[in-house]
This record gives C-alpha cells, sequence and structure tokens, in this order.
C-alpha cells in the first residue's frame, strides 16, 4: 500500500530572515560594563560616610599596605584562570617561597637568596605546568597535590617554628619595611612593598595586555582547539601561565619574609580562597567576562577595602566573611546573568 | 567559468601518499589509499560518508597518524604526529565547523598564530594587515568587531582569510561552501584561483558536484575507504561520479520498504523555524519513515535539533493531534520524541559506564524497588535489549566505549525501546557503523515503523533514504527543494538534487 503523499501545506518561503543583531539596550551595556566599578565606588563612599576615618590617607595605606601578598597572588592566578585552568597551589607556593628566601639569606647572602628563592617558585609552576600538559593532569588535582607536597615541605624545612632574619640585614628588611617620605609629613610615607607592588602590577598590565604572551594565553584559554589548529604551542603557553602564577606569588613570599623579618611555616592557605574571589570579581569588571589583571587588582582592593570598611564600622569578623562572600556571588551572579549562553552544561 | 590554467606538469608532484591506513578499534576507515597531489592543482574529494575522506584530510594534517602506509612530500617522507607538525610542513585545512577566538576581534583572528611584531602585540598592525587581507578578498566585515557576533557564514569566511596569511603549501578546504551564500562562495572561489595561480595546491571536498566541476582540475573518488578512481576536470559527469561514488555494497543493501504507513496522522509540524531553516511544515504518520537529505549543514540537521529542543525554534508541533511542547529535551522526551543523534559519543552515550547503564538509564523508575535500582533486573532488562538488537557480544557489564561503532549505535537505540517513544528522529544512523552493522540498523528501524511508530530518518546519504524511506524531502540551503512519495524518487535525483539544489518541485 503506497500511502498518498502529505501535501499539507507551504511551499518554503522566500522571506531572509533577519539576523538578530546586537539591539541590546543601552542602560544593560552600560551596567554590564561599568557595574562592577560602580558598586566598588559607591561602597567606598556608604563607607566614608558611615565613619570620617575610612576617607582618610593613611587608612587608605593601610589597605594598600594590607593587600601587597594577597594581590600578587591574586594577579598570577590571573594567569592560570585565563588560560582555562586552576592552580591551587599559589598560597603554600608563597610560604614555600618565604620559607626558601629566609632559610637561603644567611647562608648566600640576600640578594642571592632572592633570586634562588623565585627559582624554587619558577620551579613549582613548572612542575605544575608540565604535569596538567604533557602529563595530562587535571589541573585541580595537580596543584590540589602540589599544595599538600609543599605543605610537608614547608614543615619539613622549618621543623614547625618561625625561620627570622637577622636585624642586621638592613638591606633586605628595606624591601618590606622601608617608606618612602615625598613631603615633611610623615603620615603620607609610602610603604616600599607598596611601590614594589604597583611596579609589578604595571608590568604584569603590559605583559597581559600588550605582549604575545597574555595574547596566546587567552587565545588558549578561549578555545583550545582553534588556537591548536592556528599551530599556536598551546601547551608552552599553559606552562607560562603556571610558571607566571607561582613565580608572582613567590614575590609574595619574597616581600612577607620582609615585611615580617620572618618566615612562618603555615599561613599561606588563607591566600588561596581570597585570590580566586579576587580573580572572578575581576572577571566582572569592564564587562570582559574573563579574568584580567586590571580586574584582579580592583577585586583584590575591594575585598580588603569592604574588610578595613566593616572593621571601622564596628562590624564583627563573622559579618565580615558573609558579607564578602555574598557580594562575590552577587557579582558574578549578576555578570552570569548579563552574559547567558543558550545551553549552559559546565559546572566548575 | 572557470578560468583557464596550464595544465600542470604531470611528474610535478607535491604530496604522495601511498598506501595509507586507517583503523579505529578493528574497523577499517581507510584500506591502502594511494594519492598523488600535484602542485598548483585544484584536487576534488568526493565520496559519501563514512567514504574516508575525513579520515583522509584528518591524517595530512596530523589530527590522526595513519596505522599503516606512508606520505611523502617533495618526494621526501614525512611523519606529520600534530597539527603543529602538519603546520610547519606547510599543510594547512579549514574544517567544515570552522572555530574562532570568540573573545577576539575579527582582525585578531584572521592573523592568529601569525601576528606580525616581535613580543609586543600591535594591535593597530594587526588590524590594519587583517583590513588589508578582508579588502584583497573582497569580505566586508568590520575587523574591529568581536568574533563572537560572527554569522557562521562570516566565521566561516573569516577561517578562509587566515590562509592568507599563512605560507601554505597544500590547503585542505573541508565543505567550504556549506554555510555560504552565492556571493560569498564567489569570493572563496576567487580565493582558490589566486591560491593555484601561486602554486599551492588545494583539496577541495565538497558534496556539490556543479562546484567540483566548476572548480576542480582533477578529482578523486572515495568509496568504503578506498580510491574508486581519479578523474580528470572534463571526465567529471554527473552519471560517471555518481556511479564511482555509490558504495558496491549497495546491492547488499536491498532493503525496501515498501510502505507501512497507516493513515492515522502521528506527528504535524507547521512552521517549523530556526535561524539556518525557513518556515516548513509537515507531517508524519504511523508507521511512516520520512527521509529527509540534503547537504551537510545545508538545514536539514535543524528539524532534528528543534524536534529534540536543542535548539531555538518557532513552529507548532502535534503528536496524535495533542499540541506539544519541544523547548528543551526534556519536553521532547515528556512528548514522546527520541532522538538518535548523529554524535552519538558526545551527545548520546556515556562512554564509562556499561552497556546495560546506558540502556537502562531512561526506565531506571521501572528497574528500582523503594528508590534503589535492583542490579539484577537492570542486567537482565539489558540483556533483553541487546538480543533484541543483536548486540554483540551480548555483555551488559561491558562499558559502552568497548563496543564497535555499530553496537553502540544499538546501544543508543536501545536506550529508547521502552520509553514509550511514539517519534523516532534518526540523524545519520550509519556513520562511522562498519558496513556489517548497517543492515542490522536499517532493520531496526523498519522494525520500529512496523511497530507503529513514526521515524524521521534524516541522512546525507541518498541510498539510506532510498533504501528505508517512504516520502522523501530534500533540503538545501534553509529550504525544502523536493518532496515526493519515495516511488517517485531515484537516488541519482536525490544526490544531484542535494549537490545542486535546483528548486525542483515546490510542494
Amino acid at each position: 500500500m503506497a500511502g498518498p503523499v502529505d501535501e499539507l501545506s507551504a511551499a518554503p518561503e522566500e522571506a531572509s530572515a533577519p539576523a538578530s543583531g546586537s539591539g541590546e539596550p543601552f542602560w544593560l551595556r552600560l551596567l554590564r560594563r561599568w557595574g562592577t566599578i560602580a558598586v566598588i565606588v559607591l561602597t567606598g563612599v556608604g563607607f566614608s560616610f558611615a565613619t570620617p576615618y575610612f576617607l582618610t590617607f593613611s587608612n587608605f595605606n593601610n589597605i594598600l599596605f594590607s593587600m601587597i601578598v594577597p594581590c600578587l597572588v591574586s594577579i598570577g592566578l590571573t594567569y592560570v584562570v585565563i588560560a582555562g585552568s586552576f592552580d591551587l597551589s599559589v598560597g603554600l607556593c608563597v610560604t614555600t617561597t618565604s620559607i626558601v628566601c629566609a632559610f637561603l639569606i644567611p647562608l648566600v647572602g640576600p640578594w642571592p637568596a632572592i633570586v634562588l628563592s623565585l627559582l624554587a617558585a619558577t620551579l613549582i609552576g613548572s612542575i605544575n605546568g608540565f604535569l596538567v600538559t604533557y602529563g595530562r593532569l587535571s589541573g585541580i588535582v595537580v596543584t590540589l597535590g602540589m599544595m599538600f607536597v609543599l605543605g610537608g615541605i614547608n614543615i619539613y624545612l622549618t621543623g614547625g617554628y618561625q625561620v627570622a632574619v637577622d636585624y642586621t640585614e638592613k638591606a633586605f628588611r628595606y624591601i618590606g619595611q622601608g617608606r618612602l617620605q615625598l613631603t615633611d609629613d610623615r603620615s603620607t610615607a609610602i610603604g616600599v612593598p607598596v611601590v614594589i607592588l604597583a611596579v609589578i602590577f604595571v608590568l604584569h598590565l603590559v605583559l597581559s595586555n600588550k605582549t604575545k604572551t597574555g595574547y596566546y594565553i587567552r587565545a588558549v584559554g578561549d578555545n583550545a582547539m582553534a588556537a591548536f589548529y592556528s599551530g599556536i604551542p598551546v601547551y608552552r603557553w599553559v606552562i607560562v601561565a603556571f610558571v607566571l602564577s607561582s613565580l608572582t606569588a613567590g614575590i609574595g613570599g619574597v616581600l612577607l619574609t620582609s615585611i615580617s623579618s620572618s618566615a612562618q611555616p603555615v599561613g599561606g592557605e588563607g591566600y588561596l580562597l581570597g585570590a580566586f574571589a579576587a580573580v572572578f570579581l575581576g572577571a566582572t569588571v569592564l564587562g570582559k567576562g574573563k579574568p584580567h589583571v586590571l580586574g584582579t587588582l580592583l577585586g583584590v582592593f575591594f575585598i580588603y577595602m569592604v574588610n578595613s570598611g566593616m572593621n571601622m564600622v564596628g562590624f564583627p569578623y563573622a559579618a565580615r566573611q558573609l558579607f564578602a562572600g555574598a557580594i562575590l556571588i552577587l557579582a558574578v551572579g549578576a555578570n552570569a546573568l548579563l552574559n547567558r549562553e543558550e545551553i549552559h552544561l559546565k559546572f566548575i | 567559468m572557470a578560468v583557464s590554467v596550464a595544465e600542470p606538469d604531470r611528474d610535478d608532484t607535491l604530496v604522495d601518499i601511498a598506501d595509507l591506513e586507517k583503523q579505529f578499534s578493528g574497523t577499517k576507515a581507510l584500506g591502502g589509499v594511494s594519492i598523488k597531489f600535484r602542485r598548483g592543482e585544484v584536487h576534488g574529494l568526493l565520496g559519501e560518508n563514512g567514504a574516508g575522506k575525513s579520515t583522509l584530510i584528518k591524517i595530512l594534517t596530523g589530527v590522526y597518524s595513519p596505522s599503516a602506509g606512508s606520505i611523502a612530500l617533495d618526494g621526501e617522507q614525512v611523519r606529520i604526529d600534530s597539527p603543529l607538525e602538519a603546520h610547519k610542513l606547510g599543510f594547512g585545512a579549514v574544517y567544515q565547523d570552522a572555530e574562532v577566538i570568540s573573545s577576539f576581534t575579527v582582525g585578531q583572528n584572521v592573523l592568529l598564530g601569525n601576528e606580525p611584531g616581535g613580543a609586543l602585540v600591535d594591535q593597530r598592525r594587526i588590524h590594519a594587515e587583517a583590513q588589508n587581507i578582508l579588502d584583497r578578498m573582497g569580505i566586508d566585515l568590520d575587523v574591529r568587531s568581536p568574533a563572537s557576533d560572527l554569522s557562521a557564514a562570516e566565521m566561516q569566511l573569516v577561517t578562509l582569510a587566515t590562509l592568507f596569511q599563512r605560507k601554505y603549501k597544500l590547503i585542505v578546504l573541508d565543505e567550504p561552501t556549506a554555510r555560504l551564500s552565492a556571493s560569498e562562495v564567489e569570493i572563496l572561489f576567487g580565493l582558490i584561483e589566486r591560491f593555484r595561480d601561486q602554486g599551492i595546491t588545494i583539496i577541495y571536498i565538497s558534496h556539490r558536484l556543479g562546484e567540483i566541476r566548476r572548480i576542480c582540475d582533477r578529482v578523486t573518488i572515495l568509496r568504503g575507504g578506498l580510491v574508486s578512481a581519479t578523474l580528470d576536470r572534463d571526465e567529471i559527469t554527473e552519471e560517471r561520479v555518481t556511479e564511482l561514488m555509490v558504495a558496491k555494497s549497495r546491492a547488499d543493501l536491498r532493503i525496501e520498504n515498501t510502505g507501512m504507513a497507516a493513515d492515522r496522522v502521528l506527528l504535524e509540524v507547521e512552521d517549523l523555524r530556526t535561524d539556518h531553516l525557513e518556515p516548513l511544515s509537515f507531517s508524519v504518520r504511523a508507521g511512516e519513515i520520512l527521509g529527509i537529505t540534503g547537504p551537510v549543514g545545508g538545514g536539514m540537521e535543524q528539524i532534528g535539533r528543534a524536534l529534540g529542543g536543542v535548539v531555538h525554534h518557532d513552529g507548532t508541533f502535534r503528536i496524535d493531534g495533542k499540541a506539544v511542547s519541544t523547548r528543551s529535551p526534556r519536553a521532547s522526551r515528556a512528548a514522546g520524541i527520541a532522538v538518535v543523534p548523529e554524535d552519538r559519543r558526545r551527545q548520546a552515550l556515556f562512554p564509562e559506564l556499561s552497556l546495560a547503564d546506558n540502556v537502562s538509564l531512561p526506565v531506571l523508575g521501572q528497574l528500582s524497588r523503594f528508590g534503589l535500582i535492583r542490579g539484577q533486573l537492570k542486567l537482565r532488562y539489558a540483556r533483553e535489549i541487546a538480543d533484541r538488537l543483536s548486540v554483540s557480544p551480548p555483555v551488559p557489564a561491558r562499558s559502552v566505549k568497548f563496543f564497535s561503532g555499530g553496537n553502540q549505535q544499538k546501544a543508543v537505540i536501545g536506550k529508547w525501546m521502552s520509553a514509550h517513544a511514539r517519534l523516532f528522529i534518526f540523524v545519520e544512523p550509519t556513520a562511522g557503523v562498519d558496513v556489517g552493522a548497517i543492515k542490522e540498523i536499517y532493520d531496526i528501524i523498519l522494525s520500529l515503523a512496523r511497530e507503529e511508530a513514526a521515524v524521521i530518518l534524516i541522512t546525507s546519504a541518498a541510498e539510506e533514504v532510498m533504501a528505508l524511506a517512504e516520502t522523501v524531502m530534500v533540503v538545501h540551503d534553509g529550504h525544502l527543494v523536493h518532496r515526493a512519495p519515495k516511488a517517485d524518487c531515484t537516488h541519482d535525483q536525490l544526490l544531484t538534487l542535494s549537490m545542486g539544489g535546483r528548486s525542483h518541485v515546490k510542494a
């Protein structure tokens, strides 16, 4: 039985389907681009009204000083997240570098000690990078393992006690404790490590935005397959991202040793979560949707500004933690809402 | 018209591949292919799905490594272990589903991997050079606009533009016109002619015979992983090519659907429309197999994706007269629609899980008691399904990734066997399926229709439609160009329609 053909209806119409352009409202674009910065500014304004001590030079200086090491860790981590991976070992890397540096100063002198400890940081990043690429292991697993390994090394090296830097190491201590006084007013002096942070930040800004290193890391993180087919050495740039992460965290470790004239055996874990918070918060800055160095800086600044402000107003520690977490989820959530994909099936 | 080009020197071989073989877990995708590609020729590559075209080019571009055989470049043996290596040798490719870095601009994508200057990235120079390239190609795109805003066709043009910058000796173009409009095709052909004049060899893969005849100097036809013939331009005729392309196993596949459709209309689709498909209405009766064919990317796959709920679409759907929603895959499932998608590894299977886990997924509720899955019952159920579909080996506890392509496909079908589906959609059901298993898959599809399910078969293989379908539609460039009962169609007519896409019948 040969059935009759369905002649239901409709020859194909010749109407050309208009491609839906970028017809999104102006305010939405504005919000995406400037929303996070507006929140940062408004929060700052709010604290200024709440307490007269907030908007002062010395408080600003304090905020900057408190964020030196976390900021370096976060900036380094930014590269790895851009490249599409995770580095959970950054916090411990700070501690390890700090300990190595404190250990070597009496043995080889301060400057060789700094160089050698930064080499150690580079080695940590290289191992992470090689295992993630050529070793085909997941970034989370490798760096989680590295975190425990470094924790073990730290305890082994120190025996659980802090390593002090001798009082006579004036030049080394100047790096972390020196002040640059520009006017007669002592309260306007800027800490040397703040200046170092500023210099390193600018270097990273250039590296990530103006050089092929930053450019290719972004390409790889966005679409590794397209980069691979374009002949870009994908593995190399992933390794570079991990090295930059550890090296920048290592600079933080050296500064930490100098700031406190000692190296602590534990405590690095604390940097990790804050750094991730800053990187993801920073991704929403200027509506980029991807982490970037300037955004990370603002992210760290926001976290420490809120911390300082709430402290001054008199909020308890618990409330400060809660607020920081809520802000992070809100900012990242708002960003996700503004950049909706058709099908969302990624959960990391 | 095609420009006349001096006949290349007979012995001017650029790339000589000899006895190339490739096996995938026991299945031969290429069974000893030898082709000589000459310097400065446009060499067409034709063949039906599974003939080995994509395997061959993936070997040439370092994505796969061959199981046996050799590749010589300028007379010297070369090994191509990675796309990076292929790049260095001067082999490049633009794939069908070419990808771009979506957070970069158009200009940055055009020069990706070949940025001018040293360690610093000079955005102004990148965009100026990219603009220059696009101007010379005659592409009207803003180099500073983000790549994420590009349409599929524009994306294709951008990836073609990347070829300009790279110093290639051999360029593979895989279905480059699948997403292009007529005027964009002219841009492409201009580019190809320019490359040929520079002495670059082009391997041109297409289903569209008209294009092949226009642009290619020679054409090699693949069939079942073997070279069927290599023809010069003046030997390329429709009859000749069709004859050489069609699988010798056509006789083995002598399956006929003599008509099982009941009078009852099961599925009604009204004004189905997506970004790549013009409004289309059709219906399928219970027991009917509707075959939809056309070129890859021509819009036919949109029908399956829309009914499966995975692509944004407009239109109304009725099953057994009741309006149903296909807003999401879940809604489609609830409406009784089961899709066997083309990319089963990514879209249908859980390769690490066992056969039993895979097939029992939609019916786990029936295999559980107090919310706990009953392992023995699950295994028994899976064994039943395996017997019914003659899965071999019938070992339900085995990971699905260890089964052959054909048996994996049976596992996908088996998943929907007891799931109360009334409409089955098969997309390229025999892609990557070994010849032996093809007939078994066909038998399964026919038996579903016999049990009064409605079946939509979406495939680029014309002979598949001829073997299975009762009603045939051809979709080309997002338009329905042909609709007729199978009895009124011939295999060659369908092949011509999907290759040429001339508007033939308007229903």
